[in-house]
């Protein structure tokens, strides 16, 4: 017979809760927290399975509830469109596009696995847990794990994986979000090298999630590993070993008879890479692929609504950031004053916006990095809508009563285009003229980065008036709030510089109680919009297609494909 | 002597290919370094610092002064050595190498399909002049010639690929395809080129066709009694395939390097499809040598087309060709 929940809960408070544990419960047991938000913050403090299910014992709710196991058909071989091809070498410590994350995630493994939700699942590593203040985390390794080539999986390994991507020296892709986080020297192994523990540069609550494919170029490497060989397949943990791979071309994937996760439903995986998204959806339309790694509704209208193809998507934050420069020598006069912004920002029909260019799959922005995807963003802050008698009053209250002209720069990439015409539509209502210069992403992040008169060098996302940049899924807000909203952030576009929001920032970023959290990000997003540096407008879902037959996947926000060692073909 | 103006001949055409062949490095030299962005920047995005940027642009060599760095990579060039890829860190060596196959390929089933077909059309256009037929061939290549390839692409892959499901809609084979099968992924993008071709070499063959139809020597031939078909066969054809045959020559490098198009639309690693995203890149030691490779196929179709033309025509061959 079951014990009761409460005495349950009592008892692991009491005995082994630590004060971050109890706190979370405590949220929770009040209503401060909703059970979603829970259950995502439990699995980041690694909180346990039985702690989990007293304290929803308790609240009521039942247990949650084990994926039903169910008969899946074993084998084939999964055919996949990749698109775009990999840009960049084969090489986890500098994968920096989705064609090398996509390829590398499908058989390589990460210590914590971020799911569709948001939540974190154990993956190499089986639990975890931070000290008291956040600065250091311990997470004790799965046992038994052995790379394809037969070697085992130990602390070594990890080590050995965190150093190449936290040492600049390598020059990996992943240091900026590392930076000001963990250091190389500061990993050790512990507990007869059964645990690995991180001592960070300071308290990072988020720091489970840098440890999950989120962190695509964390993926855990053999300590012997030498850079170069991973495209010859079998120095990773995975339920599929990388077979062959040609640039441009495509790979292959055969199961993994030793994975730790038993055996993988397909037999394989064979990966093509596409360059073109009329010629990927042809490509499953006709039968050819099974499952597309990333589509858009802008690029591929006939996958939607039809009867031969499901849409797999997972809430994420990619997104675009529309942004006034507002204090350099490139800014322009209506731009530095904050009302003629928000006037800006109060054009846009956000709901339409997200009907017409992603059918639904995305949620509204508020022009603040603090998406409502994320548990430590406050829900509480009001959301802006469209309101054209407001935006005209401010613009007359700043002098422009008549509008003004500007030049709106930005890159041919997705939708963006599509998106900086609705804006011109939307911003000519209230008389500004919105001229477009639409110009290749190579051109757009072109030019210098420092010198010149600003010291912002020449590049044009950084030193144009009016912009739109693109920017991808991130499964904790920090890196693009300190990077692009923090006073001196080095992907400002805005320039913007607000000592009470730098103050917000830094204590969410050291709190590690979800209402500490939420608290500062309130704050934070408040000063945002009254400042309104940056718009932005949606935040919207990771979409793949994939045919009818194609079961069990399940998207990740970044675009990695971790999840195919569970899914089958009907 | 008529040895030795053959050799002469030859060896004038040889010496023209190779002065073309060092405009070509220059201007692909020239044109890829000009090309606006910075290696650096591009390889390691948006995103990465300025020092970091510096330091890849340094390591890769593109900061030395332009001369030591065509010097440096036509030197190697001659010797087989295509050098590094700076995207995917390979031999270019062994990313244009199945490029170039995959192109061939290609090119070669096209080939099967468009001259034979082209040339019947054009002759029975020609031989039957002003006829109901005729107009039917003529109209209907020049329509398929003005219609841009990546429209005839996409309205074969809608008709023969989606609706009909009777051919795949890309153009590579699975691993290990024998070559029936290759050929059948190959029909697609086949058909897209010679519904382009099509009109072009017909028209050629047409016109010539009826330019040797009214010819004194046709006349002539009939009036020495000869059969009507013995005077096209033996008369009529063979002359009119002189212009043909430098039409189809000078497409034969179209075919393998000029196919970025079709080869886009049916997801097809073709030479063309490689450059382009070298260029897309900065990729500069892919696009330069691969530029290079499409320059020698054009150099080499062109030289065998004015050998062939010479076997045909001796008047070229023994003093014309000045």
């Amino acid at each position: 017979m079951e014990r009761d929940p409460l005495k349950r809960l009592d008892e692991y408070r009491l005995t082994q809760g630590t004060e971050l544990e109890n706190t979370l419960i405590d949220e929770f047991l009040t209503g401060e927290a909703s059970r979603a938000d829970f259950l995502r913050h439990a699995s980041v403090i690694g909180l346990s399975a039985t702690a989990i299910g007293a304290a929803l014992g308790t609240a009521g709710y039942a247990s949650p509830a084990r994926a039903a196991t169910r008969a899946v058909k074993a084998g084939g071989r999964l055919r996949l469109g990749i698109i775009p091809a990999p840009a960049r070498p084969m090489e986890p410590h500098l994968f920096a596009d989705h064609g090398t994350l996509a390829t590398g995630s499908i058989c390589g493994e990460y210590l914590t696995a971020t799911n569709a939700d948001n939540t974190l699942s154990p993956s190499l590593a089986i639990s975890w847990k931070p000290n008291k203040d956040g600065t250091q985390w311990a997470f004790n390794l799965r046992q038994g794990v052995k790379f394809q080539d037969g070697s085992p999986l130990t602390a070594a390994d990890v080590i050995a994986t965190f150093k190449r991507n936290t040492d600049p020296a390598i020059g990996g892709s992943a240091l900026s979000a590392f930076k000001g986080v963990l250091k190389p020297g500061n990993i050790q192994a512990a507990n007869g090298g059964k645990t690995v523990v991180f001592y960070l540069d300071a308290p990072t609550a988020a720091f489970p999630y840098l440890c999950s494919n989120t962190t695509y170029q964390a993926l855990i490497l053999p300590s012997t590993y030498k850079i170069g060989e991973f495209a010859k397949g079998g120095t990773t943990t995975g339920g599929f070993k990388l077979t062959s791979y040609t640039p441009g071309v495509g790979a292959k994937f055969d199961r993994n008879p030793g994975w730790w996760g038993g055996k993988t439903p397909l037999d394989g995986v064979d990966a093509t890479y596409y360059t073109d998204s009329a010629a990927v959806t042809a490509a499953l339309l006709s039968g050819q692929i099974d499952l597309i790694s990333q589509v858009s509704f802008a690029d591929s209208r006939a996958l939607f609504g039809n009867s031969k193809v499901q849409i797999i998507s997972a809430k994420g934050t990619p997104h675009r950031e529309i942004s006034m420069l507002i204090s350099t020598a490139a800014a322009i006069k209506p731009f530095t004053d904050r009302r003629v912004r928000q006037a800006l920002a109060l054009t846009l029909d956000r709901p339409a916006i997200i009907k017409q260019l992603f059918s639904g799959l995305a949620v509204p922005g508020n022009d603040s990095p603090f998406a409502s995807v994320y548990p430590s963003s406050d829900p509480t802050v009001p959301q802006r809508k469209q309101d054209l008698v407001q935006a005209k009053a401010l613009l007359a209250k700043a002098g422009y009563a008549k509008g003004f002209q500007v030049t709106l720069t930005t890159e041919k990439y997705i939708e963006i285009p599509q998106l900086a015409q609705i804006l011109a539509a939307s911003a000519k209502k209230v008389g500004i003229d919105i001229k477009l210069n639409i110009i290749t992403s190579d051109a757009y992040y072109g030019g210098t980065y420092d010198g010149g008169a600003t010291g912002r060098g020449t590049t044009p996302w950084l030193n144009t008036p009016l912009n739109i940049t693109d920017y991808g899924h991130r499964a904790v807000p920090n890196v693009v709030a300190s990077s692009a909203f923090k006073s001196k952030g080095v992907w400002s576009s805005s320039n913007y510089a607000n000592p009470a929001f730098d103050k917000a920032y830094d204590a969410y970023s050291a709190a590690l109680t979800l209402k500490q959290q939420r608290k500062y990000t309130g704050i934070a997003s408040r000063i945002l919009l009254a400042d309104t540096p940056v718009i932005i407008p949606y935040f919207y879902n990771w979409t793949m297609a994939a045919s009818k037959k194609v079961t069990g996947y399940k998207a990740s926000a970044i675009g990695t494909m971790t999840g195919l060692s569970k899914t089958s073909l009907a | 002597m008529r040895e030795a103006r053959i050799y002469r001949f030859l060896l004038k055409r040889f010496v023209y290919a190779l002065i073309t062949l060092f405009i070509l490095s220059v201007l692909v030299f020239g044109a890829s370094t000009f090309l606006p962005g910075d290696v650096g920047r591009n390889v390691l995005g948006g995103f990465a610092s300025q020092q970091d940027v510096d330091i890849f642009n340094h390591a890769a060599g593109t900061d030395r002064p332009l001369v030591t760095q065509y010097v440096d990579w036509v030197t190697h060039f001659v010797q087989g050595d295509l050098g590094t890829s700076f995207q995917y860190k390979v031999a270019v060596s062994s990313l244009l190498g199945p490029s170039f196959t995959n192109s061939l390929k290609l090119a070669a089933v096209a080939f099967i399909i468009l001259v034979p077909l082209s040339i019947l059309g054009g002759a029975i256009a020609g031989l039957r002049r002003n006829s109901l037929t005729d107009r039917v061939i003529t109209v209907t290549g020049v329509s398929f010639t003005a219609i841009p390839e990546f429209v005839t692409a996409i309205a074969f892959i809608l008709l023969f690929g989606l609706w009909l499901g009777w051919l795949p809609v890309t153009a590579a084979a699975p691993e290990g395809a024998n070559i029936l099968t290759q050929v059948k992924y190959l029909l697609l993008p086949a058909f897209a080129l010679v519904a382009v071709e099509f009109g072009y070499i017909a028209r050629i063959t047409r016109s010539s066709i009826v330019e040797n139809v009214d010819a004194d020597y046709t006349r002539t031939a009939y009036l020495k009694g000869l059969k009507k078909k013995d005077v096209i066969g033996r008369h009529v054809l063979r002359n009119s395939l002189l212009p043909t045959i430098a039409v189809v020559a000078t497409q034969v490098g179209y075919l393998i390097g000029g196919l970025l198009v079709i080869e886009k639309i049916f997801n097809y690693n073709g030479i063309g499809l490689r450059i382009f995203t070298a260029a897309e890149n900065k990729d500069y030691p892919v696009l330069q040598s691969g530029v290079m490779l499409v320059g020698i196929v054009y150099l080499v179709a062109t030289l065998t087309a004015d050998i062939l033309y010479s076997v045909f025509n001796p008047r070229i061959r023994f003093g014309g060709d000045e």
